[in-house]
């Protein structure tokens, strides 16, 4: 600044104009020159997305939790020959721009080695765009059927969570050849809600049933007494409901309240531990849905269990939810692929991935080649009563076993897979 | 420094306020070369970038000519399903695609801007907040076109070939300098029609906009056209949104979007040429680094925009300008 000392002239001149800059250029330059040089053999690193605040933010908290478990196992086993991992957990704010931002971040400046994560089928979508442009792997945990096809699908893609179409056919199947052929929908307005609706007639087709009203509703919808009348009007035996979260919890309880149970049996493709908890027993009770998970499988999975005490140990003696587990596979599944394969490299994981049975909390899983869908069981589940509950995390029963089959998803050549 | 600064305080302000403000484009320019290094990583520089532009177009609108659209989002969203339209179902190059967006968008700004125009005040905001959703849920509904709820993916530039220049865009850093070309003709159109009599108009119109009718202008004419250049700037803005996410999500069209760029607009100082860059960078820097902190993030930001609204109603630059110009 000595040069501006000396010089006060009326108007800028060229020297100020320098000294200001290089000052500034300086002073912002700062923090990237002093900043430290990546190690090249760092920790492996999963990037991990999802909608810690927003409408799924409970959730979202919890499916971190769980991957974090996934972590911790994987480096007290001593990691990749001494090699540990590490979660890099972000906020997707449930919005497909922000999602993709915080990839792209993930991936350039943090260096992840694998994407797994988001909570709703836009984000994944987006998440998968941006994954399978710079060829990293993304494993999705949550609900799609158009993840899988052809359009969407890289070889980069794996998707754990099980999707509309298996979800809802298999409550269909269980559902539909007990009880009447008059079956109207529920369906939540965006992709989630049509394609669990498709997924219930096509099981429903095998059996014959007439769709005797299709309601569709707004996303968030607070307020279902101009849908429920149509629903009641139509008299049938069963009612799916194809939507989800606070819409499911909403369109139940104000059914519950027009006496709409007595009438006509509700079934709901995905009943979800942590909706029905915040819920209330007498909203879901008698409710059948269909999930990927179920604390109580720890009676007869042996998995299960391993899961269910690690995740106890953690959280004051509470089990793990449904979507929860999801994160806890899904960043649990890569860690092992990456030890069979016996590298970070995407190509051989993607290998190792493709080859894998495992079985990391409800049984036997692999992923079919064509499209990566994780092939896996679906559990069919009914809300039960309040009396019958044994403590406050006792609020299903399972009913039946969907077992993994590829029967149960759409063929390869449905999903356009040459 | 401090000792200069105390000698010479209103001079040394004063001048350097100058310098800038004669080369307020050039300015703009040095800060946003050096960005990329600064900020924690390249893609928030490119979304901070992008949203910038968006909030220069729209400032066009609300700062100078004095009229609250509540509908940007429109164009910003339509800029960005065209490009994205363009690349995905007609692969069409990133020169072809990005022009075409902008003249979406401009399109939508004239049907939008002579429906909307006649009304002033809260009724502007208003139908233009309505049309914006009608357009909203024209895009959802084609989703052949537009992808619906899943939003539009694949929007993928890999190669920019420029005769002797070929770069990658998917290095971070040559993304945001190839971003960056756009936002610095953009600036400098932007600085030109400031400058300009048309400029000179609409900052009169804002003032009295009797007067104006009164002196001869073409009042409504006049506004028509300030808001679809905005809608032209912010079209820009939203095609190359599409290139940087390369995904087009339904939400960029969403009204929380008209109502984000009036927040970056009022946090950086409406009507002045820097205010939208700084309003745009304070916010999503802010949003950015809180959000990683806490997940209350928006309880933070809530509060700093109320601080900003309560006791810097002139907004982030336009409280330095007159602290340095009293």
């Amino acid at each position: 600044m000595t040069s501006s000392d000396k010089r006060k002239g009326p108007s800028p001149t060229r020297r100020d104009v320098l000294t200001i800059g290089a000052a500034g250029g300086v002073l912002l330059a700062a923090p990237w020159i002093a900043r430290p040089a990546l190690a090249q053999e760092g920790p492996i690193k999963i990037g991990f997305p999802v909608p810690l605040t927003g409408p799924y933010g409970s959730e979202a908290q919890e499916q971190a939790r769980c991957a974090q478990i996934a972590v911790d196992e994987f480096n007290a086993a001593g990691g990749l020959g001494g090699r540990m991992a590490e979660l890099l957990v972000r906020d997707d704010k449930l919005k497909s721009g922000e999602a993709a931002t915080r990839t792209l971040e993930l991936i350039e400046k943090d260096g992840a080695d694998f994407i797994c994560g988001s909570l709703s089928a836009s984000v994944q979508l987006a998440v998968n765009t941006v994954c399978a442009e710079r060829g990293k792997i993304y494993n999705s945990i949550s609900q799609s059927d158009a993840i899988n096809e052809a359009g969407n699908f890289t070889k980069y893609t794996f998707h754990e969570a099980l999707n509309p179409h298996m979800t809802a056919g298999a409550v269909g199947h269980h559902v539909f050849p007990d009880s009447g052929k008059r079956v109207a929908f529920l369906i939540a307005d965006y992709a989630y809600g049509h394609e669990m609706a498709r997924g219930f007639k096509v099981a429903g087709a095998d059996y014959g049933i007439e769709v005797v009203a299709e309601v569709t509703h707004p996303l968030a919808s607070k307020d279902f007494s101009t849908f429920l009348p149509q629903i009641q009007a139509a008299n049938p035996d069963v009612l799916c409901l194809c939507n989800f979260g606070f819409d499911q919890l909403n369109s139940l309880k104000q059914a519950t309240s027009f006496g709409m149970k007595n009438q006509m049996k509700m079934i709901a493709p995905a009943l979800l531990y942590n909706q029905r908890r915040a819920g209330g027993a007498d909203i879901y009770s008698g409710v059948v849905g269909g999930t990927n998970y179920y604390w109580k499988l720890e009676d007869e999975i042996a998995s299960a269990k391993a899961f269910n005490d690690s995740y106890r140990a953690q959280n004051d003696g509470a089990p793990p939810s449904d979507y929860g587990a999801y994160g806890y596979a899904g960043v649990g599944v890569l860690l092992d692929a990456v030890k069979s394969a016996g590298s970070t490299d995407t190509d051989a994981v993607i290998g190792a991935l493709e080859t894998l049975k495992y079985d990391k909390y409800k049984g036997q899983q692999y992923y079919r080649s064509c499209d990566h869908q994780s092939v896996q069981s679906v559990f069919i589940i009914e809300s039960k009563d309040e009396a019958d509950m044994e403590n406050e995390y006792d609020v299903f029963r399972v009913l039946a076993t969907a077992s993994a089959d590829e029967g149960a998803l759409r063929s390869c050549a449905e999903l356009g897979h040459g | 420094m401090r000792v200069t600064s105390t000698k010479s305080s209103p001079n040394l302000f004063n001048r350097l306020a100058e310098i800038i403000g004669r080369y307020r484009v050039l300015a703009v320019l040095v800060v946003l070369l050096i960005f990329p290094f600064v900020l924690p990583y390249q893609a928030l520089a490119a979304n901070i970038l992008i949203y910038g532009l968006f909030a220069l177009g729209f400032n066009l609108v609300f700062g100078y000519a004095g009229v609250l659209s509540f509908g940007h989002a429109a164009f910003f969203g339509i800029g960005a399903y065209g490009t994205g339209i363009a690349i995905v179902h007609f692969a069409a190059p990133w020169y072809l695609a990005i022009p075409l967006g902008v003249v979406a968008a401009g399109v939508t700004a004239m049907i939008m801007g002579a429906l909307a125009i006649r009304t002033r005040g809260i009724y502007f905001a208003m139908v233009t907040l309505a049309l914006a959703q009608c357009v909203y849920y024209i895009v959802y509904q084609l989703d052949g076109w537009s992808g619906g709820e899943d939003g539009l993916t694949g929007v993928t530039v890999r190669q920019v070939d420029l005769g002797l220049m070929h770069f990658s865009l998917f290095n971070p850093t040559a993304k945001y300098f190839f971003i960056l070309a756009f936002v610095a003709v953009a600036i400098y159109v932007f600085s030109r029609i400031l400058a300009s009599p048309f400029g000179a108009v609409l900052e009169a119109i804002r003032e009295n906009e009797d007067r104006a009718r009164a002196c001869g202008f073409d009042v409504r004419l006049t506004k028509w056209i300030a808001f679809v250049i905005s809608g032209l700037f912010c079209g820009l803005a939203g095609a190359l949104y599409a290139i940087h996410l390369s995904v087009v999500p339904i939400e960029v069209l969403h009204y929380h979007m008209s109502g984000q760029v009036v927040m970056m607009a009022l946090l950086g100082g409406m009507g002045t040429f820097f205010g939208p860059f700084i309003g745009a960078t304070v916010f999503l820097l802010l949003e950015d680094v809180v959000t990683t902190l806490t997940s209350h993030w928006q309880l933070v930001l809530g509060l700093v925009f109320m601080a900003c609204v309560l006791f810097f109603p002139r907004g982030i630059w336009g409280s330095i300008l007159r602290w340095i110009r009293p």
